[in-house]
């Protein structure tokens, strides 16, 4: 009743439904509330996206003034067989750590979500090295997997077992740093889904109960078909965050050894700050970003259909 | 039964690195670099921490890491807090459209900025500043979200009843909605705080001076610098994550609750 008066008495409403009360400008108020975030997202988001896709036209490094090349850097860089072997390993990584992140996260998050006395315990434990900043995790793990010193090898050493090369052969290399990053992140994933598998209805696994369905079948058929829309969430996740690998692998290897493990990450940073050739960089991530782009849309479009 | 000796089992692996973190900080350093293997150390010591303190940067990269989480965490929910409001509770033309535009920034890698960031604080002659290190990271979308969500179920009845007796936007913002979305923004805080303690790409392209470093930079920079003494560099690592362990033995189901909510309905 009171809404209704006020109704009449305010200008038009654009948006239907919505009282509007006196002396209440929406539009002016929206725009208001949005500005802080929209200049910072402006200023530190769209502009940089812009400028470094102009900046990827040019040749152009900070002491010398930036020489247009229009596609030049795009050429150089399917010529460059730096490139595609950062491109190969950050695929590496992609490949290798995304099924078994998935599986991870899920497995904790069916021991977490379980009927075990330990569940608030392992629940900490999983997911307590995600809080660890980056460096330190792989810091740690290059001190664990230190040839002569380090714990994994005074272990194998003790078993009468040789020692591994864990971070400098070539063919261990990149496993190793993903050792790392599964212990880091796979709590992540584990939230996740425990989070995903708390929203299935008691109910229905109530009644499979009751049907005497086996804990196989009540995993298949229940469980897992219906967190399939977190599944997606998490793949689409896992990709693009290992799509962006840097950080552990240019503390744990530096990229090596003999570029073995270099990501292209590490490879935009280096181009960039290193060479500084600053407009290569600039182009390389866009087509860093492009691939992201189109995989995940492309899983989206794939994946994402099926849950509606 | 078998099924709590392997959960044990795996609770003892992902403590372990932990452990030896800790162990190893504790050891002497002749002790750590030894093929004579120790599990506990011999003479526990704390001398590699006196050493951090005093021989290295750790201090100042610390206290850099303090400043620049601190002032990414208040300006994070100074820009994220009210479009998150305006979004929630404001009906404003062209809203949907600009949530979805904030929303794609998550898309965006952020090695796709490092380039014409650089360039654009190198204009401002910010470079090697702490200025430089926290404003691009102040733009949190994930904050955002959290933040709607949780203000979409404030009733709007309240707001109406202020607005009837003559409040403000503003105030309605300031004396309603912040106060009971508090829990939500605790969890963004946390998360910016995090966040921006965690961040390593970008201080290591905008910071060049070893003192000005962040202690994420910093502790990637003692392998090169201290080599073999591994010891001082646990020690320096276990430093380093104090805050993280401080936040996590209090905000432990907040942090867990802020990763479960954007995944929820994401």
């Amino acid at each position: 009743m009171v809404q209704d008066l006020l109704r009449c008495r305010s200008e038009p409403n654009v948006l239907q439904g919505y009282p509007m009360i006196p002396g209440n400008k929406d539009k002016r108020d929206g725009i208001l509330f949005s500005l802080p975030y929209l200049a910072v997202f402006t200023l530190f988001m769209i502009y940089p996206l812009l400028f470094g896709f102009f900046i990827s036209f040019f040749k152009w490094d900070i002491l010398s003034t930036a020489k247009f090349v229009g596609l030049k850097n795009y050429t150089d860089l399917f010529k460059d067989a730096k490139f595609y072997s950062s491109l190969w390993h950050t695929l590496q990584f992609v490949l290798i750590t995304t099924p078994i992140l998935l599986m991870m996260g899920f497995a904790m998050a069916l021991a977490v979500t379980g009927k075990s006395p330990l569940k608030g315990v392992m629940e900490t434990v999983f997911f307590v090295p995600y809080i660890f900043s980056m460096t330190v995790v792989a810091t740690l793990w290059a001190w664990l997997m230190q040839k002569d010193f380090g714990i994994f090898n005074q272990v194998l050493v003790s078993m009468g077992a040789g020692r591994v090369s864990w971070l400098t052969n070539e063919k261990y290399a990149m496993w190793s740093v993903s050792l790392a990053t599964f212990w880091w992140t796979a709590g992540f994933n584990m939230v996740l889904f425990s989070a995903g598998i708390k929203q299935i209805p008691q109910e229905i696994y109530e009644s499979a109960h009751m049907d005497g369905a086996r804990p196989w079948q009540v995993l298949t058929h229940i469980t897992i078909p219906l967190i399939s829309s977190t599944t997606v969430l998490c793949l689409i996740l896992q990709v693009i965050a290992s799509f962006n690998v840097f950080g552990q692998v240019y503390v744990m290897t530096g990229g090596g050894p003999s570029g073995s493990t270099r990501v292209l990450i590490q490879y935009i940073y280096e181009t960039g700050f290193r060479y500084y050739k600053m407009g290569y960089s600039a182009a390389m991530s866009y087509v860093l970003f492009f691939i992201i782009l189109l995989v995940s849309v492309v899983q989206y479009l794939t994946l994402g259909r099926k849950k509606d | 039964m078998t099924a709590r000796i392997i959960e044990v089992l795996f609770i003892l692996l992902w403590v372990f690195p932990l452990f030896w973190l800790v162990i190893t900080s504790l050891k002497n350093e002749n002790e750590v670099v030894t093929k004579v293997f120790s599990f506990w150390p011999r003479h526990s010591t704390l001398d590699n921490y006196r050493k951090a303190f005093t021989s290295t940067y750790i201090l100042n990269w610390m206290i850099n890491s303090l400043i620049v989480s601190t002032f990414s965490m208040i300006l994070t929910i100074v820009v994220d807090a009210p479009i998150a409001y305006a979004f929630a509770k404001i009906k404003f033309p062209g809203r949907n459209i600009l949530f979805w535009l904030v929303m794609a920034g998550m898309m965006v890698p952020f090695q796709v900025l490092i380039v014409p960031l650089y360039l654009q604080f190198n204009s401002y002659n910010l470079v090697n500043t702490l200025t430089a290190a926290m404003l691009p990271r102040i733009a949190l979308p994930i904050g955002i979200f959290i933040l709607k969500q949780f203000y979409e179920e404030i009733p709007s009845a309240l707001e109406e009843a202020a607005f009837i007796d003559g409040a403000s936007r503003f105030t309605v913002f300031n004396k309603i909605i912040i106060p009971l979305g508090k829990a939500a923004l605790t969890t963004v805080i946390i998360l910016s705080f995090i966040n921006a303690w965690n961040d390593f790409l970008w201080p290591l392209i905008a910071i060049n001076d070893t003192a000005k470093y962040t202690i994420t930079v910093g502790i990637a920079n003692f392998q090169g610098t201290h080599g073999t003494q591994y010891s001082l560099i646990m020690a320096g690592a276990t430093i380093a994550s104090l805050p993280q362990i401080a936040f996590f033995l209090f905000f432990r189901k907040k942090i867990i609750a802020g990763i479960a909510m954007s995944g929820i309905k994401g």
